[in-house]
């Protein structure tokens, strides 16, 4: 340090000749405080910013125009038409390509075409009778005179869903891989004499559900489970009428009592279709469900869109204690719960005048049309999932978007382009893959992880960092601009 | 220090040994697998109410409500993985509910035993908790849980017994603890209750002291047994083995919102049979109240005829009749009067539904109507029968018009009266204290576990044990020592699991004193309403297998013995009430406070610092002014 003895002033010696108190030394120090913040900063922001990484979201757009249509190919058999077949083929494909834009043929490409070869998936030949057997429809004699009714046929089983304008999309339940069947007995009131202490439901379910439910494992799986109850009131009064009671259409849609029917616990969340029999106890027997003219109606069953079906069993009225209903007291029940469950399924009917040849309980049409509808469903399903992600994640700047969603939604990109592709071949693979890709798009959109910062607002931020850095900053800015003005004042001096 | 043998074991790891009877396997079906008899044959429903006055003036009220599915077995866990894949099978039922049998199910739940209880149990007064005082259930109609499964732990009781096929998480298996988490979640929405506190903080595995009431079934053969170096879990033969998750939550209060969806999974509700007398208006206004569900598998042959899945739900009240006659003091009781409701109907699908009452001994009353059958001291109605709709059954005291509490100290009912405190003052150290007076004239050897949470860390160097105030230590009396300290925060935490073997001389007091460290919680982990302080579960003195020499020792000497007394040992677990600890609570509004006055000093400094740095001296010089430079 240099100890030069002060000027004759004084006998103090003069501060500015210090070694730390010279000008460079100032700056020096002065600059690597604000080194050290500037360097710091990256660092800050690093630590507390909230993990964001980029979503396809190009792919997603490009994704989400797409229209993936499936193929569908009818051949007409040579032989059966005759020297006509290619004016008819020709005549049906010019009908079915003037309905192409309505609603019902969305995403399919139904192609006429002569003579069978391996490509065309369904055959269509003359017969006795219209009928339909095993992808193929047999044409009575008049009906293959008629290209009109070819072509409404082959809509009515190719494309039997009038999408989105009547109620239908409503009543059918959701896809999913896995339902829970779940067939309730109930009672009213057992203790009134009038119920049923069981049901051969096992049998019942076999005899009624399982052909059916084998035709449809292809597209889900079922899981099956069946109670009694003794005691389920309902939570209304029914309307008296000349012979018993009745429930009016109002009262059909309040009809499940959730508060006190213990219908299905929540342990897994696979969704559930519920079968309810209700047995009315002895002073509300009969029970009949009104039409809307305030008569009873012929069936005592009702569906309820999305939830399942339920059917009053009234008891002979001479019943004196409870019985165990057999098999042959549930054939009207389960022949309503199997209707109920193909409507719920999204089963659609085969054309009313046309019978089936085939032995199984639904025919390859209707299974192929069920197919077709999932599959693309499941499509615009995910593909709406994923857009919804992108936006939301676009609009809310505090979501996070972690790895896990990351994969997902590549996951369930690079799985509907597996479907896109599998659409020109089988309808069965563009399920699987769209189903999984809905089930990844789900997955991504419903990911815990996305919410955890979102209500973390910024003036808690605020009223953390200000104590510290306001306060630190005021001296920093302040020596700042002191040492620029001393600077600009010896500047100034020195010229 | 001690001749106690210190072993420090892993609480997963101390679990009994289980042989099990290897019953051949037969064709495995859950609760409600398929099958081809009607359902009526494969489930029973029985019902029944047992009355018993106490000798304070109370009456306590249990009921059981059982339903067996016969020839059902609990699922096999090593199928669990495979369902994930392909769904379940089919469940079918009639009596058992299904809600209840849906989660047995989906968790493979070999045994399941849980408890919302509320009040403290006088075991002195009132003996054992449950229907009957004798601690083995009698043979069938009075067959129930029995008071060794009812228990009596105050606030929420959940444990079951969970088999692990050994398959692994690799082979599709779903471990024993992820289905112990799936387990509480689902109970917890079944019966509305804060199970979902039973983590891992409060989750433990003391297998002796809570061993199957029923029996474990065989596990399947063709699994490798997990290489397992102490070997003390497998259970089952065949590679399998039995694990037991344990928790209790003594804060938890039972009320109305549980008793609701208790209610529905009777048959027939509270609309008929003796369901309907489950008021709860008074059944939340008795002194002490629990509720019960109790699920666990009979083998079949033996006692348990076919066997099967046996499921009772039990629930009991002790009733004061003193207080609720009023200005009466008359302990005379009745249905009206206990429950405010008659039973109106008879649950049709009960196979039996009766009323059993313990008549007073020496003393003149009447009890009304006629009784069905007495047997001994025991009155039975059976509701099933003519004539029986609408029965009020009611004691009255003839020659009693106001019921006199006994001034003195009436003999103990229970074998041991047990009384447990916390000392200390500060809110960093205490001292746990535990007397247990013998009140049988022979020796009793006794099981004792401590669960606490992590909030308290026992020091096991300051326990001593010493008999009827002589200040000597006993340590003697106490053998087999286990001890799990708590794993208070991060990855593993758990409760301090301590657990001995006690030898008490007949009428003789043994006290155990340990030191305890109260735990400095972080800010986020205090619940709401901290200054209340936080609860610990009781104590539990189980019963011990006394065929076992090491337990021997420390009655030999023992002061007033007689040596060639034989020992016994408890009927029943005795559970005591919970205690109440203070730890130091912070101001929850310190935060911001702290962040600022923090800040303030950080800012303080560092502005001393940078003006000292960067400040430029100058001289003055006083004659000439404040003329800088």
């Amino acid at each position: 340090m240099d100890t030069q003895p002060g000027s004759d002033t004084s006998k103090v010696k003069d501060p500015s000749r210090l070694t730390y108190e010279n000008v460079q030394t100032r700056w020096f120090v002065l600059s690597s405080y604000w080194i050290v913040i500037i360097l710091a900063l990256p660092f800050w922001w690093r630590t507390t910013s909230i993990e964001r990484l980029s979503l396809p979201s190009h792919r997603i757009r490009a994704q989400v125009e797409e229209r993936p249509r499936l193929a569908v190919t009818l051949a007409l058999d040579r032989s059966s038409f005759g020297t006509q077949v290619d004016s008819v083929a020709s005549e049906v494909n010019g009908l079915l390509e003037a309905s192409a834009s309505s609603s019902r043929w969305r995403g399919i490409d139904a192609k006429v075409v002569v003579g069978a070869d391996e490509k065309s998936s369904y055959t269509v030949s003359a017969g006795k009778s219209t009928v339909v057997g095993n992808r193929s429809l047999v044409l009575s004699s008049e009906d293959v005179k008629r290209p009109t009714r070819i072509a409404e046929l082959l809509s009515d089983l190719v494309a039997p869903y009038m999408a989105t304008a009547d109620n239908l999309p409503e009543r059918v339940i959701q896809y999913a891989p896995r339902y829970r069947l779940a067939f309730s007995l109930l009672n009213e009131n057992a203790a009134s004499k009038s119920g049923a202490t069981g049901w051969d439901v096992q049998r019942a379910i076999s005899k009624h559900f399982n052909p059916v439910l084998s035709e449809l494992g292809l597209l889900h799986n079922f899981t099956i489970e069946s109670q009694v109850q003794y005691h389920s009131p309902l939570a209304f009064q029914p309307e008296i009428i000349d012979n018993g009671l009745g429930l009016t259409h109002d009262q059909l849609t309040v009809f499940v009592n959730s508060a006190e029917w213990t219908l299905a616990s929540s342990v897994s969340n696979d969704p559930v279709l519920h079968f309810v029999l209700f047995v009315p106890s002895q002073k509300d027997m009969p029970m009949y469900i009104l039409d809307t003219a305030g008569r009873p109606a012929n069936s005592n069953g009702f569906l309820l869109p999305q939830w399942g079906g339920v059917y009053v069993l009234n008891t002979p009225p001479d019943q004196q204690e409870l019985v165990h209903l057999k098999e042959k007291d549930l054939l009207p029940v389960f022949s309503t719960f199997v209707g109920q469950f193909l409507t719920l399924m999204g089963v659609a009917n085969l054309p009313p005048d046309v019978r089936s040849l085939e032995t199984s309980a639904l025919s390859s049409w209707q299974l192929d049309a069920l197919l077709r509808r999932r599959a693309l469903e499941n499509i615009h399903g995910s593909q709406d999932t994923l857009h919804s992600i992108i936006k939301l994640v676009e609009e809310i700047e505090n979501m996070p978007v972690g790895d896990v969603v990351r994969d997902e939604v590549q996951g369930s990109l690079d799985l509907l382009e597996e479907a896109y592709r599998a659409s020109s071949i089988s309808p069965e693979l563009t399920l699987k893959w769209s189903s999984q890709a809905l089930a990844f798009a789900s997955r991504a959109f419903f990911d815990p992880g996305m919410l955890a910062l979102l209500y973390f607002p910024a003036e808690h931020k605020y009223a953390v960092y200000t104590p510290l850095f306001a306060s630190i900053s005021v001296p920093l800015i302040v020596a700042l601009v002191r040492e620029f003005k001393a600077w600009k004042l010896t500047r100034q001096a020195a010229q | 220090m001690t001749p106690c043998a210190f072993r420090l074991t892993k609480c997963l790891l101390a679990l009994g040994l289980f042989s099990l009877a290897s019953t051949s396997a037969s064709a495995s079906s859950g609760p409600g697998q398929g099958h081809a008899a009607p359902i009526q044959a494969r489930e029973t429903f029985d019902e029944s109410l047992t009355l018993r006055p106490l000798p304070d003036g109370r009456v306590s009220a249990a009921f059981e409500f059982k339903t067996v599915v016969r020839g059902a077995r609990p699922r096999e866990p090593g199928s669990l993985g495979r369902a994930r894949e392909e769904g379940d099978v089919s469940q079918h039922y009639a009596l058992f509910p299904l809600e209840l049998g849906q989660i047995l199910r989906a968790h493979a739940v070999a045994e399941l035993h849980l408890g919302l209880r509320a009040g403290k149990w006088d075991y002195d007064a009132w003996g054992a908790p449950g229907a009957w005082t004798t601690a083995d259930p009698s043979p069938e109609p009075h067959a129930g849980v029995g008071a060794g499964a009812a228990g009596a732990a105050t606030g929420a009781e959940l444990y079951a017994w969970m088999g692990d096929a050994g398959g692994g998480e690799g082979e599709g298996g779903v471990s024993i603890d992820d289905r112990w988490t799936g387990l509480r979640s689902a109970l917890a929405g079944l019966f509305c209750a804060s199970l979902e506190s039973l983590d891992e903080r409060r989750t433990c595995a003391p297998a002796d002291a809570f061993p199957p009431s029923g029996t474990l079934p065989p596990l399947a053969s063709q699994y490798r047994p997990r290489s397992n170096a102490s070997g003390s879990s497998i259970g089952a033969g065949g590679g399998g083995y039995y694990e037991l998750r344990h928790a209790l939550q003594p804060a938890e209060h039972v009320c109305t919102e549980n008793l609701t969806p208790f209610v529905r999974l009777l048959p027939c509700k509270a609309a008929a049979g003796l369901g309907r007398l489950l008021n709860p208006q008074k059944l939340f206004g008795a002194d002490w109240h629990g509720l019960g569900v109790h699920v666990r598998w009979v083998a079949p042959g033996g006692g348990g005829g076919e066997g099967g899945v046996e499921l009772v739900l039990a629930a009991q009240g002790v009733f004061d009749p003193v207080r609720l006659s009023g200005s009466y003091r008359s302990r005379d009781w009745s249905f009206q009067r206990l429950f405010d409701r008659l039973v109106e109907a008879r649950c049709p699908v009960a196979r039996s539904s009766r009323v059993y009452v313990e008549l007073p001994q020496d003393v003149a009353y009447s009890v009304v109507p006629e009784p069905t059958k007495v047997e001994g001291a025991v009155a039975m109605y059976d509701l099933l029968a003519e004539n029986a709709e609408r029965v009020d059954v009611s004691l009255r005291y003839l020659l009693e018009k106001q019921f006199q509490y006994p001034t003195a100290r009436p003999p103990s009912l229970s074998p041991l009266t047990v009384r447990r405190a916390l000392h200390g003052t500060s809110q960093a150290h205490g001292a746990l204290a535990v007397s247990v007076t013998n009140n049988l004239d022979t020796p009793v050897r006794v099981g004792y576990l401590e669960t606490l949470p992590a909030l308290v860390t026992l020091w096991l160097h300051t326990l001593t044990v010493t008999l009827d105030g002589d200040a000597r230590p006993r340590n003697d009396l106490l053998t087999d020592l286990t001890y799990q300290p708590p794993l208070p925060h991060g990855a593993h935490t758990g409760p301090s699991v301590l657990q001995a073997a006690l030898a008490i001389p007949p009428r003789a007091t043994l006290r155990l004193s340990v030191d305890m460290g109260k735990a400095f919680l972080r800010y986020t982990e205090h619940q709401p309403d901290a200054m209340r302080g936080w609860d610990l579960p009781g104590a539990v003195f189980f019963p011990l297998a006394l065929d076992d020499k090491s337990y021997g020792a420390g009655l030999a000497s023992a002061k007033n013995s007689n040596e060639t007394a034989v020992a016994t040992t408890i009927g029943y677990r005795i559970h005591t009430p919970n205690l109440l600890v203070d730890l130091a609570t912070p101001d929850f509004s310190m935060p911001y406070n702290v962040i600022i006055l923090s800040c303030t000093l950080i800012t303080l400094i560092f502005g001393s610092v940078f003006n000292m740095l960067t400040r430029r001296w100058v001289l003055v010089d006083m004659d000439e002014g404040l003329d800088v430079e």
